[in-house]
C-alpha cells in the first residue's frame, strides 16, 4: 500500500472510527455516572476522540521504520482519546470500567504499573493504554462499525500528563540528537512526578480516613433518614464541617445510640418532613446526629457549634430542647 | 414530658396593670384580634417557648389544685376547645384571673400572652400563658440617605431572649382524649418558668393559676442526691475535687437560695462540659426528669447535716456540712516512700479549730 492508497483509504474510513471514538468515550462516560463518578469533577481535561492526522498516519506507516506488514490495520492509535485525572486511584477506577464493559475487546493494554516492575530502574513515560474494538459489529449515529475497528484510549494523571506532553513534542520528535543531561533531567522529572502522585495518594487517603468513613456513618444515617422520612438526604459542605468539629463522637455506638433516640421520638419524621422544603439543615441526615446531640450532648455542641446559632435554634426549639444560654 | 414538634395555632394578647396608688386593681386591657407572626418571628417565639419549658429549662411540673369552676385550670379546659371567635373573648378571663391576683401594689403589670397548639405525636393540645414585663430598650435605625446608623428609644419592649423578664406556664395534655376525668391533674399536665418562683411570686403560681408544688418533690430531691451522690463519687478525679464536688451538693440543695432545682443547673455551675453531658446521661438512666423540680430536703435533712471522710484505715472525719465545708482542708500529699520504693498517697487534714474534748 503506498502513499496516496493510505491517505485515500483513512478518508473513507474516518468516519467509521469517530464514529468509534465518540462511542467509547461516550460509553465510558456514562458508566462512570452508574458507578457514581461525576466526570465533570474527575476528568480534568474533556475526553475528545481524536482522529490521526493523514500525514502523520503516512510518516507512522511508512517512514519511522516500523516494520509494518499491514500498516494500516496495525496502526491502532487511528482515532483515540484521552482522560486525565488527578489521583492514581482515579485511573484505577476507570480501568476497572473499561474492564467491565462487555461492548469491546481489548489488547492486553499497556499499563505503568507493570512496566515499572519490569524495568524498575527506569523512570519514564506512564500511562496506561487501551486499544479497544467492537465486540461484534454495531452500528452508532448510522454508521456502521466493524469488529476491526480500533481505538486507543489513554489514562493518566494531571503530573503524567504534563510529563508527556514535554517529552512527545521535545523528546521523541527532537530533530537534532538529544543531550544525555537532557535525558537525565527528563527522567527526574518523571521520578519526582511519581513521587508527588504517591504523596497526592497519601493525603487523599489520610483525609478521607477518619471514624466518620471507617465506620460507615453517613450511608447508615442516610439509610436511617430514607427509611424514616422517605425522603432522600442530600449532604452539604456544612455537615462536613460539623462532623469535623465533632469527631470525638463518633464511635461504634453512635448509630445505634441515634437509632434509639429516633425510636423514642415518633413526631421527628413529622418534624423533618415539615422543614424539608424550606430548611437544608433538615434535608441532611446529619440532622439526625444533631438531634441526638441536642438531647443527650447538649453542652458540648453548643460549645463547640461553628455555624450561626439562628440554625441550631428552631432544631432545638422543634425537638423541645432549651438552649439559651 | 417532652414538648417535641410543638405548633402554635392561635395567639392572643391582652395587657394587666400594676395596681394604682391606693392599691385598687386596675382593670385589664383587652384585645379583640389574634396576633399574626410571620416566619420568623413565629420561629422566635417559638423558641422562647421552649427555652422556657423545654428540656434542661428551668421549667418545674406543677400539681393543679384549683379545680373550681371559675379556677384557671378549669378554664383551660374549656377554653383550649373553643372555637376561634370564642377563644379571643374568653382569653380575656385569664387576664382578669390574673388581674385579681396581683394583690400586691409593688406587682408589675405586663403583657400576658395566651396561645394554643398542639405537640407530640400523636398530635396532643396544649395551652401557653406567658405574663412579660415590659421594658425599654434602643432598636438600631438606618438612615437609607446616609446609611448612617443611630439609635432609637423604645420604652414597649417584651419577651427578649433571656426568660428572666417573663413568666410562662404550659398545660398539657396528657392525651388525645378529650374527656374531663373529675381530677384536672389526670388530663393536664403543668409546667411553669419563673425565673423568680419565690414567695414573691406565688400569686403567679398558687393565686393566678391555681398549681402547687407536686408531692413528689421531697422524693425526686432524695433521689437526685442519691444518684449525684453516686455519679460523683464513681468520677475519675482526684479525692480533693469528689470532696470539693460533695461539699457543692450539700450547698446547692440546702444553702442556694432558688426554689426550685435540675441535673442542667448543678451541672454547668460545678461540672465542665463533658462531665455536664455525662452527668446528663446518668440522670437519664437513673430516671431524675431533665425539667427542673422543687427543691424539698424533708427526706435528706439528716444526710445534709453532716458530712463524712471515711480513710481505709478506720480512721474517719466527720463534721457538720457548714463547718466542714469551711473549716476542713483536705490535700493529698506523698507518703514516705515504702521499702519497694513506691511512694504511698497520703491525707493531710487541717481543721481551722482547737481541739476541745477527746475520748
Amino acid at each position: 500500500m503506498n502513499e496516496a492508497d493510505l491517505k485515500a483509504l483513512w478518508e473513507v474510513e474516518k468516519p467509521i472510527y469517530a464514529a468509534w471514538g465518540g462511542y467509547v468515550v461516550e460509553r465510558i462516560i456514562a458508566d462512570m455516572g452508574d458507578v457514581g463518578i461525576d466526570s465533570n469533577v474527575v476528568l480534568k481535561i474533556k475526553p475528545v476522540p481524536r482522529l490521526k492526522d493523514a500525514n502523520s498516519l503516512v510518516d507512522k506507516a511508512l517512514y519511522r521504520g516500523k516494520s509494518y506488514e499491514d500498516p494500516y490495520n496495525e496502526i491502532e492509535d487511528k482515532v483515540g482519546a484521552r482522560f486525565v485525572v488527578l489521583l492514581l486511584k482515579e485511573i484505577d477506577q476507570i480501568c476497572e470500567i473499561i474492564n467491565n464493559c462487555t461492548n469491546w475487546r481489548m489488547d492486553p493494554c499497556r499499563h505503568f504499573a507493570a512496566e515499572q516492575k519490569e524495568e524498575p530502574l527506569l523512570f519514564t513515560y506512564q500511562s496506561v493504554h487501551y486499544i479497544l474494538r467492537p465486540k461484534d459489529a454495531i452500528e452508532y449515529q448510522g454508521i456502521k462499525i466493524p469488529g476491526t475497528t480500533t481505538c486507543e484510549i489513554q489514562i493518566r494523571t494531571l503530573l503524567q500528563h504534563a510529563h508527556a506532553e514535554l517529552t512527545h513534542d521535545a523528546i521523541y520528535k527532537a530533530k537534532n540528537n538529544i543531550r544525555p543531561e537532557i535525558h537525565r533531567t527528563v527522567a527526574k522529572t518523571m521520578a519526582l512526578i511519581e513521587t508527588t502522585d504517591g504523596f497526592f495518594k497519601e493525603v487523599v487517603e489520610k483525609l478521607s480516613s477518619g471514624p466518620l468513613d471507617e465506620l460507615g456513618i453517613m450511608p447508615r444515617l442516610d439509610s436511617i433518614y430514607q427509611l424514616l422520612t422517605g425522603l432522600d438526604s442530600h449532604t452539604q459542605k456544612s455537615a462536613l464541617i460539623i462532623w469535623e468539629v465533632y469527631e470525638a463522637f463518633i464511635d461504634d455506638q453512635l448509630v445505634g445510640n441515634i437509632q434509639q433516640y429516633i425510636d423514642r421520638t415518633p413526631a421527628l419524621a413529622d418534624i423533618i418532613r415539615t422543614r424539608y422544603p424550606e430548611n437544608v439543615l433538615y434535608q441532611q441526615s446529619t440532622v439526625l446526629f444533631l438531634c441526638w446531640m441536642l438531647k443527650k450532648r447538649k453542652n458540648r455542641l453548643l460549645d463547640l457549634w461553628p455555624l450561626s446559632m439562628d440554625l441550631l435554634q428552631p432544631l432545638a426549639a422543634d425537638i423541645g430542647v432549651a438552649i439559651n444560654e | 414530658m417532652e414538648l417535641v414538634n410543638l405548633s402554635v395555632d392561635r395567639i392572643i394578647i391582652h395587657q394587666v396593670f400594676k395596681r394604682d396608688e391606693e392599691g385598687k386593681r386596675v382593670a385589664p386591657l383587652q384585645s379583640h384580634d389574634f396576633v399574626n407572626f410571620d416566619n420568623s418571628a413565629m420561629t422566635a417565639f417559638k423558641s422562647r417557648v421552649i427555652n422556657a419549658l423545654g428540656d434542661n429549662s428551668g421549667a418545674a411540673p406543677m400539681t393543679i389544685v384549683n379545680q373550681g369552676p371559675t379556677d384557671v385550670p378549669t378554664l383551660v379546659n374549656v377554653i383550649v376547645e373553643q372555637s376561634d371567635d370564642d377563644f379571643a373573648v374568653s382569653s380575656f378571663d385569664f387576664a382578669e384571673k390574673l388581674a385579681n391576683a396581683q394583690l400586691r401594689r409593688d406587682l408589675l403589670g405586663g403583657i400576658l400572652v395566651i396561645f394554643t397548639g398542639n405537640y407530640g405525636a400523636p398530635r396532643k393540645k396544649y395551652l401557653g400563658i406567658i405574663k412579660a414585663e415590659i421594658y425599654s430598650g434602643y432598636e438600631v435605625t438606618r438612615d437609607p440617605d446616609t446609611n448612617e446608623i443611630s439609635l432609637n428609644y423604645i420604652e414597649d419592649l417584651l419577651l427578649a431572649p433571656s426568660s428572666r423578664m417573663y413568666k410562662t406556664a404550659a398545660f398539657l395534655s396528657k392525651s388525645v382524649d378529650t374527656d374531663t376525668p373529675p381530677d384536672l391533674n389526670d388530663k393536664w399536665s403543668v409546667l411553669l418558668s419563673d425565673f423568680q418562683m419565690s414567695t414573691k411570686a406565688q400569686y403567679f403560681h398558687e393565686g393566678f393559676l391555681g398549681c402547687g408544688h407536686p408531692e413528689t418533690s421531697a422524693r425526686t430531691t432524695k433521689q437526685f442526691y442519691d444518684s449525684t451522690r453516686k455519679f460523683i463519687r464513681a468520677m475519675d478525679v482526684k479525692p480533693v475535687e469528689k470532696n470539693d464536688l460533695l461539699n457543692a451538693l450539700t450547698t446547692y440543695l440546702k444553702v442556694d437560695s432558688s426554689p426550685t432545682a435540675s441535673v442542667n443547673d448543678f451541672a454547668t455551675k460545678y461540672f465542665n462540659t463533658d462531665t455536664q453531658d455525662q452527668f446528663g446521661d446518668y440522670m437519664d438512666t437513673a430516671g431524675i426528669p431533665r425539667t427542673a423540680f422543687t427543691k424539698d430536703i424533708v427526706d435528706i435533712e439528716k444526710n445534709l447535716k453532716t458530712r463524712k471522710v471515711k480513710f481505709k484505715s478506720n480512721v474517719n472525719i466527720s463534721a457538720p456540712s457548714d463547718a466542714f465545708k469551711n473549716l476542713v482542708v483536705i490535700e493529698p500529699i506523698e507518703g514516705d516512700p515504702e521499702e519497694n520504693g513506691t511512694v504511698p498517697e497520703w491525707t493531710r487534714v487541717i481543721i481551722k479549730d482547737s481541739i476541745v474534748d477527746q475520748e
